[in-house]
């Protein structure tokens, strides 16, 4: 045993000895599994970007809020399907509510209605803000919303009912209408009717990197009408309680709806019930399609860069032969000759890469320097993943090589000129 | 104790060349004792190397039997005859064979390394050797450093390390000049004193007169064996 650790830190630092005696070589050599570990942790680090940023996202929907709409989040893009669907009535909101509380088994617990426009458009002054999402609510928004106001209040009940001509705004909105002043207090213009800002939401970022809660202006669902009247796009948000499953709010909520709808049994749903489950259905087949390819470039760049270590080590073997020989001649064994030349494309690939996940390091602390929303995180799973992904390699590419090192006749080699 | 070291009876070596069958070695009977420092000599094509390689266990008889400090070795596998190599034979090269990288005390203990030897052993086992050739002073010296005739004796400093049975010396001073072959001979003369047994293979006959048995080869086969007149 004594005698395998001798040999084996020998065959170390007779490795490093070589490599450091070749270095354009041995970094040639290492170059595929650079390329190859650089590509790894990059997919890795994307895909996980997504997820967090996902994860993160779907947080601002809340987990357990339920979204009744016309039209399905699922098939996004095939709105046709529901464009004969009646529209949904705010007043929906208010039945429910009421279905509710009849029923103390419920696994609901507040409907709240929400009317809404993606293209509105705002002005201060002489600024003057487009394509703001803008929709009235009730009083009880915030039960069904995340979102922490940096300043002000929300509209209380009576301004609710009463449809005061009051608002709250996203973080956008108050730095693009007010950059050096507070919004509270401030009459802003919407389609033309005056609204007071009562309130400021923090900076929430993007949704999915498409859509801002940051850019939204939300009033009271009586002033909204006031403005825009029937024709906004309506949104019953439901709130379920604590600890029911999804599935069972969601039979609870389409049981109810077909009572409002009257639909008689056997007649399809003409609504849509939306929970953040269905982005996560929509967004997986885009993951994988990226860790699918991400394994293919990989395992291309890892392949190549194992046949280069692979050619480059029966260079050096062949270039080593009298070396060999004379090793055999003072005793090495086949073993002791195979791990040597092992050893050495093994510590060729974990140099390899070592210095891939310091690139990528490098470059994962690039992209968040210049693009701080980019979604992105490194993780402690894939530095493990990369240096066995580069242990295999060395051992793969190394191992035809040292054999035939291991095997080469010792009188034969040491005459080798 | 028996005072053979070698015994080789009827052994043959045969190399398939195409439809020829080459008898590198035919028929040798020959056999050494401990101490003996001997000359094995012939023009290139005798089989003086193919003799070399099978007494330093590099390679095996087609057929008879060879054995070495009681051992055969006919029979033993690769990795058998590397630790007979590394116990029993020194090897001197005509090309030295110094790993150029490694500076001397690293080259000289490498034999040490293939027979486990811990490194604190090594390190003084290596010092003693080098001392041993008058090189005490260039241990952290590399191959590149010295003279020919500096390598030379690290590389008998290397033979010596594991304490052989053998020193088997294949044309020591092939690249030296005369009065660096002198000084290597005397290097030899002085080990043979010692007690020391050493086959040198050389086709040079003044260097081979500096030993006290001559074997001649031609063809394959034992010319002449004789013995130096014991001059007083």
């Amino acid at each position: 045993m004594r005698r395998f650790w001798n040999e084996t830190y020998e065959s170390l630092l007779m490795a490093f000895d070589q490599i450091r005696g070749n270095k354009t070589r041995s970094f040639l050599t290492a170059l595929g599994v650079i390329i190859g570990i650089v590509s790894i942790t990059m997919m890795g680090t994307a895909i996980n970007g997504i997820d967090a940023g996902f994860e993160k996202s779907l947080s601002m929907l809340g987990y357990d809020v339920i979204y009744v709409q016309k039209g399905s989040w699922g098939s996004m893009g095939q709105w046709w399907r529901f464009r004969n669907r009646p529209d949904l009535k705010t007043e929906y909101a208010d039945q429910i509510n009421r279905i509710i509380a009849d029923n103390p088994e419920s696994g609901l617990e507040i409907a709240v209605p929400q009317m809404s426009s993606y293209r509105a458009s705002v002005s201060y002054k002489d600024r003057n803000l487009q394509q703001i999402f803008a929709f009235g609510t009730s009083a009880d928004y915030l039960r069904t919303a995340s979102g922490d106001l940096s300043e002000g209040r929300f509209f209380l009940p009576h301004e609710s009912e009463s449809g005061s001509m009051v608002c709250l705004i996203g973080d956008d909105i108050a730095t693009g209408l007010f950059p050096n002043e507070s919004a509270i207090g401030k009459d802003i213009k919407l389609k033309n009717r005056k609204f007071r800002v009562i309130g400021v939401f923090k900076k929430q970022g993007k949704f999915l990197g498409l859509f801002s809660f940051d850019n939204q202006i939300i009033t009271p669902l009586n002033a909204f009408r006031k403005v825009f009247g029937n024709s906004g796009y309506v949104t019953i948000r439901i709130k379920t309680k604590e600890k029911i499953k999804v599935a069972d709010a969601r039979e609870e909520i389409r049981g109810i709806m077909r009572r409002l709808r009257r639909l008689p049994p056997g007649k399809t749903d003409d609504f849509s019930i939306n929970e953040q489950q269905a982005f996560k259905s929509q967004l997986d087949p885009i993951k994988n399609g990226i860790a699918i390819a991400g394994i293919f470039i990989t395992g291309m760049s890892l392949f190549v860069g194992a046949i280069g270590i692979m050619n480059i080590t029966f260079v050096s073997v062949k270039e080593r032969t009298k070396e060999i020989g004379l090793r055999k001649a003072l005793g090495a064994r086949r073993r002791t000759i195979l791990m040597q030349f092992l050893i050495e494309s093994l510590s060729i690939c974990l140099l390899g890469g070592l210095t891939g996940l310091v690139i990528a390091i490098s470059i994962t602390a690039a992209i968040e320097k210049i693009l701080p929303d980019f979604p992105i995180q490194f993780s402690l799973l894939l530095i493990v993943i990369s240096l066995i992904v580069s242990v295999l390699t060395g051992i793969v590419s190394g191992l035809a090589p040292a054999i035939s090192a291991s095997r080469l006749d010792p009188a034969d080699s040491l005459r080798y000129e | 104790m028996d005072n053979t070291l070698i015994r080789m009876e009827s052994l043959c070596r045969f190399y398939e060349m195409g439809d020829q069958t080459v008898k590198a070695l035919d028929n040798i009977d020959l056999s050494f004792n401990r101490n003996e420092y001997v000359a094995i000599m012939g023009p290139s094509g005798s089989g003086k190397s193919t003799l070399m390689n099978i007494i330093g266990c590099l390679d095996t008889p087609s057929s008879g039997t060879y054995e070495l400090n009681g051992q055969s070795v006919s029979g033993m596998d690769d990795d058998e005859l590397a630790r007979i190599r590394n116990r029993e034979i020194g090897f001197v090269f005509q090309t030295f064979n110094l790993l150029p990288r490694l500076d001397c005390l690293r080259n000289v203990e490498l034999p040490l390394i293939y027979a486990g030897i811990d490194a604190e052993e090594r390190f003084d086992r290596a010092l003693d050797a080098l001392e041993r050739v008058g090189l005490g002073d260039r241990v952290n010296h590399k191959p590149s450093e010295l003279s020919g005739g500096q390598i030379q004796r690290v590389a008998i400093a290397r033979a010596l390390i594991n304490n052989p049975s053998l020193i088997l010396a294949d044309e020591p001073t092939g690249n030296l000049d005369t009065s660096t072959s002198r000084d290597i001979m005397t290097i030899f003369s002085e080990l043979s004193e010692a007690g020391n047994t050493i086959i040198l293979i050389t086709h040079e006959e003044d260097i081979a007169q500096y030993t006290r048995r001559f074997i001649r080869l031609r063809d394959g086969k034992i010319e002449s064996d004789t013995h130096a007149p014991i001059l007083e």
